[in-house]
């Protein structure tokens, strides 16, 4: 069943087959073909119907893989086997890179542990998630920091230093360079002052380590899976063997979106599969950041039978084509490349495109506009789901900023996939607090306003300011007793403004945690499930009947357990209390930073706020798109990565050229190009262009977005008269 | 009711909702997770679950083909001693069963009712004359009686998969319920499985009850997923606490650890859905 919640095209394998698609389904079943056509042009519908052929053909399901960059995506041809005419006898299989390794280091680990140089190979491997792999970063590289001074030339959060580093380890492997040559290859390309150059040396110390330490404790970082899965299972015969048996026929779907290591796994193992559709997305390549390679994935043709061409976007109307003709031809204009395409329409271009009147200064402005269109779209007919809301990065401030108005105006909507800061949620704060309170010899204790609010979240019918009233006279921080005091303990005159009824909550729990540890210390997450099973979610206390906060108090529970998993013996061996560390780790940032909601539990007829490049990945065409903030450069520019750098670090770059500025204005034409016109791809009718004349953090709003437009416009009207 | 895009009907949740209505409801249709105890004592049962599952992977491996010797060395590593002991008693007692294709870990599924009911088999063996036999390992303490695991769902669903859907398997058009044997196999109590072949009598009397199952949840409306009557299933229940039936997890040896799902206790990555993460 799928983990997570995904907004789909109604891919239907019931629908009528354009021509191109029939074309596809007439193949003969054995074949491997090679399927490449714009966004829209209805390739993955087309790969439905292809495995709808293979099931019908009597082809077991389970010898059918389905491989994508990103799990998700595979959810549509999961999901036609469902559908009442398919009668599917198994699932079929869904694999990633990512997954694929790390199933095979798993299953074959007896044969690799020794190999691979792990320090105890007979001891089960340890899997690292992103937080814990930071976390054992931050352990290596936190005394290089302070002791050694490494990084000192650089201003930037320590957390960023530990991902950027991890971010080099994972280029390494998916593009398929030794991880040791990362520092040679960033410095090689560096035009700026040269006393930077050592931050280079830094990041590939802390690289060296970070290996050395994983490999000498059975950890498996998301690089070293891919690294021993390449070197030690790919070439296996026995795992070779398995995998050849195992999977039959092939349907790889968003080729474009994924790793070069995962075109040279796909290219090797093309001949062992009895059929192959791969389907290749033009324009496209969004996820270049996580080591996406257009180049490579054309590879792939040479090793197919049959190369088909998908020429028409079946979604855009014609007003959208014409835009996504007009940036074309704008960015070729500024690149000084100009293109002997026809001029767009005029009129066409204006019927598609809706900007304001005039630009509002500042961002609510803005906002308040684009939920006034919204609305009345809606009341002029249009479906909620058919609306989407884009920027590049969606942050809290904006989305929250949206997400009140679309409220106050009762329209529903949905954020897709809202990455959110666990530490920053009530209740983990309450839990947590609540645990340095019972955990009291850890020295940890909270400050009294913070344990107000604990007990504001904890107990049912207590207010702040009688919170604050009772951690005054019951809360003392000194001495090594249990810090809370039982309620008779305080003055009869605050006992009475407080209230009997929450005082005898406030005890219970009170009594609850000072027990709970005078046997023996709990691990801190059975400990919260605890607190929250027996006490918490009671009658009488904040969570009783609270399902959300439920949810996010498992999600806690689930990211302590599974650092306790990762991490815990090596703690243990170090006699350092593993809850202890734990909570450190959330108030340095390091770990519960951020979270994926599992399950979101939205109106799919809804607006929806997303990120241009989340929305992008997911395949969903909607009639209007809301473009937000198009003056922001965050359209185009990287992010500020000092410690990486995504193209220097692909397998296009040439070792030893200089990484300059037009490279970088190049690059930044070449996101522009491909969001904005993959976007486009992706809109029937209409784009709503938001913008203020300053952003949300009050910057002038004056990027190439904006550029653009306006020449296409000019452009288009010069040509029209 | 409608239930969720991409439910599947298990062992597991078809359980949960003959345990309880309301549970069903809760965990497969709200998605709520309630981080309440299962059990009291959370650490034993932890390591129960997690040498279980270590337990079934020695066992994949090995059907794989991996070296004996690489997998004894691991099971001498092991830090749960029972883990060697169980391992031993595999070795000595289990391969010459083994005669057969192997399918390791398979899935198979049938369609119901526009649903889907799905099964993931430890093993299942095709052998000469067509005969496909299901290995099921479990490292619970206790050898149930036999009248007690042909009534379970696991048995029950799992010999109706197989026949509904085992030709996917074998290669042939229908499987009648005469080739199909359940074996469990304790790994505490080697001797030899229990053995439970099928037949079209419950093979029929399978399908009706699954059917009606199915049709009783599609027919119920949301405020009719009722708390269940017997409170005893509300010990070992998360939601206790929600439901106001009780305070305190059930203890650990009255848990029934037939039901304990190994996977629950392997680590879960999701690497897959790493999104865009601004550095």
């Amino acid at each position: 069943m799928p983990s997570s919640k995904f907004i789909l095209f109604g891919y239907n394998s019931t629908m009528p087959l354009t021509a191109d698609q029939e074309k596809l389904i007439k193949q003969d079943i054995k074949s491997k073909v090679f399927l490449q056509g714009p966004a829209g042009s209805g390739k993955t519908t087309a790969g439905i119907h292809w495995l709808t052929k293979l099931i019908k053909a009597g082809i077991p399901p389970h010898q059918i893989l389905i491989f994508t960059p990103q799990r998700t995506l595979s959810l549509p041809y999961q999901n036609t086997l469902y559908q009442e005419e398919v009668q599917a006898h198994g699932p079929v299989n869904s694999l990633t890179l990512g997954g694929l390794a790390r199933r095979m280091v798993d299953l074959f680990w007896p044969l690799v542990g020794i190999d691979a140089g792990f320090g105890t190979p007979n001891k089960a491997p340890n899997f690292l998630t992103l937080e814990t792999a930071q976390y054992y970063m931050a352990h290596l590289v936190r005394p290089l920091i302070e002791e050694k001074g490494l990084f000192d030339s650089l201003t930037i959060n320590r957390n960023r230093i530990y991902a950027q580093i991890l971010d080099n380890l994972n280029k390494a492997a998916v593009v398929g360079f030794p991880y040791e040559e990362i520092g040679g290859r960033l410095k090689s390309a560096w035009v700026g002052d040269i006393e930077q150059l050592h931050i280079y040396d830094d990041v590939q110390f802390c690289a060296d380590q970070f290996r050395s330490f994983c490999l000498e404790n059975n950890l498996l970082d998301f690089s070293l899976q891919v690294e021993v899965f390449l070197k030690h299972l790919w070439t296996s015969p026995m795992c070779r063997s398995y995998l050849s048996q195992f999977y039959r026929h092939l349907i790889v779907d968003n080729i474009e979106e994924d790793t070069p290591v995962t075109h040279d796994i796909l290219k090797e193992w093309l001949p062992d599969f009895e059929s192959a559709l791969i389907i290749f997305d033009q324009e496209a390549g969004y996820r270049s950041f996580l080591g996406a390679d257009v180049e490579s994935a054309q590879s792939l043709k040479d090793s197919c039978d049959k190369i088909i061409n998908f020429e028409k976007n079946l979604v855009s109307e014609d007003g959208i084509r014409q835009v996504s003709l007009g940036i074309n031809n704008a960015i070729a204009r500024l690149k000084g490349t100009p293109q002997s395409n026809p001029e767009p329409s005029f009129e066409a271009v204006r019927a598609a495109i809706v900007s304001p009147a005039e630009n509002p200064k500042y961002f609510p402005g803005m906002v308040a506009w684009v939920a006034d269109q919204i609305a009345n779209l809606i009341n002029d007919g249009v479906s909620p789901g058919e609306i989407v809301v884009l920027a590049p990065f969606m942050p809290d401030v904006l989305r929250f900023t949206l997400t009140n108005r679309l409220d106050e105006l009762g329209i529903p909507n949905q954020s897709h996939r809202p990455s959110r800061s666990l530490r920053d949620e009530p209740a983990t704060q309450t839990m947590l607090t609540l645990g340095r309170i019972a955990f009291h010899s850890w020295e940890m204790l909270p400050e009294r306003i913070n344990l107000a609010y604990a007990l504001v979240q904890a107990i049912d019918g207590l207010d702040l300011v009688r919170a604050q009233l009772l951690t005054a006279y019951a809360y003392k921080k000194s001495g090594s007793d249990f810090p809370l005091h039982p309620f008779e303990a305080i003055p009869p005159h605050v006992r009475d403004r407080v209230t009997f009824r929450v005082g005898e909550r406030y005890d219970r729990l009170r009594n609850w945690l000072e027990n709970i540890n005078t046997q023996a210390e709990l691990p801190l997450d059975f400990f919260l499930n605890k607190l929250f099973g027996e006490v918490l979610s009671q009658p009488g206390y904040g969570f009783h009947d609270k399902l959300d906060s439920g949810n996010t108090v498992a999600i806690l529970i689930e990211s302590i357990q599974k650092f306790r998993w990762a991490i815990g013996e090596q703690l243990v061996s170090d006699e350092i209390s593993i809850g202890k560390e734990y909570i450190q780790m959330v108030n340095e940032g390091v770990i519960a930073a951020q979270y994926v909601q599992s399950w979101e539990t939205g109106d799919e007829d809804a607006v929806l706020l997303s990120p241009a490049y989340t929305f992008l990945i997911s395949n969903r065409p909607v009639d209007v798109q809301f473009w937000l903030d198009i003056g922001s450069p965050s359209w185009y520019q990287r992010l500020d990565q000092p410690l990486t750098h995504p193209y220097v670090l692909s397998r296009a770059w040439e070792h030893g050229e200089l990484w300059d500025a037009e490279d970088e204005l190049a690059a930044s034409y070449q996101s522009l190009q491909r969001l904005s016109v993959g976007l486009l791809n992706r809109c029937r009718k209409k784009v709503y262009l938001g913008m203020s004349d300053l952003d949300v953090r009050g910057y002038e709003n004056r990027g190439l977005l904006i550029r653009i437009i306006q020449n296409i416009l000019q452009h288009a009207r010069r040509e029209t008269s | 009711m409608k239930l969720p895009e991409g439910f599947d009907f298990t062992q597991s949740n078809l359980k949960d909702y003959l345990d309880c209505p309301y549970r069903f409801y809760l965990k497969y249709v709200l998605h709520t997770k309630w981080p309440a105890l299962l059990v009291d004592d959370a650490l034993a049962f932890e390591e129960r679950g997690k040498a279980g599952a270590r337990f079934h992977r020695l066992i994949q491996q090995y059907l794989l083909g991996i070296p004996q010797s690489r997998l004894d060395a691991i099971a001498q590593s092991d830090p749960n001693p029972e883990i060697t002991r169980w391992w031993e008693n595999f070795l000595e007692n289990v391969p010459h069963l083994l005669e057969g294709q192997r399918y390791v870990e398979a899935s198979l599924s049938t369609p119901m009712l526009n649903q889907r009911l799905v099964a993931k088999y430890d093993l299942v063996l095709v052998q000469d004359e067509s005969q496909l036999v299901i290995f099921d390992w479990k490292t619970s303490g206790k050898r149930p009686r036999k009248e007690w695991l042909l009534d379970r769902v696991q048995t029950r669903l799992y010999r109706y998969i197989l026949t509904k859907a085992g030709g996917s398997l074998t290669g042939t058009d229908e499987i009648s319920p005469e080739q199909i044997t359940m074996n469990y196999w304790f790994a505490p109590h080697p001797e030899a499985p229990i053995s439970l072949p099928y037949n079209q009598k419950a093979f029929q009397a399978d399908q009706t009850y699954f059917e009606n199952c199915i049709q009783e949840i599609l027919d119920r409306k949301e405020e009719n997923f009722f708390r269940t009557d017997d409170e005893r299933k509300c010990r070992y229940c998360l939601y206790r606490s929600h439901c106001d039936r009780g305070v305190n997890a059930g203890d650990l040896q009255g848990f029934d650890a037939f039901e304990l799902d190994e996977e629950n206790f392997e680590f879960d990555l999701d690497f897959d859905e790493i999104q865009e993460i601004e550095f």
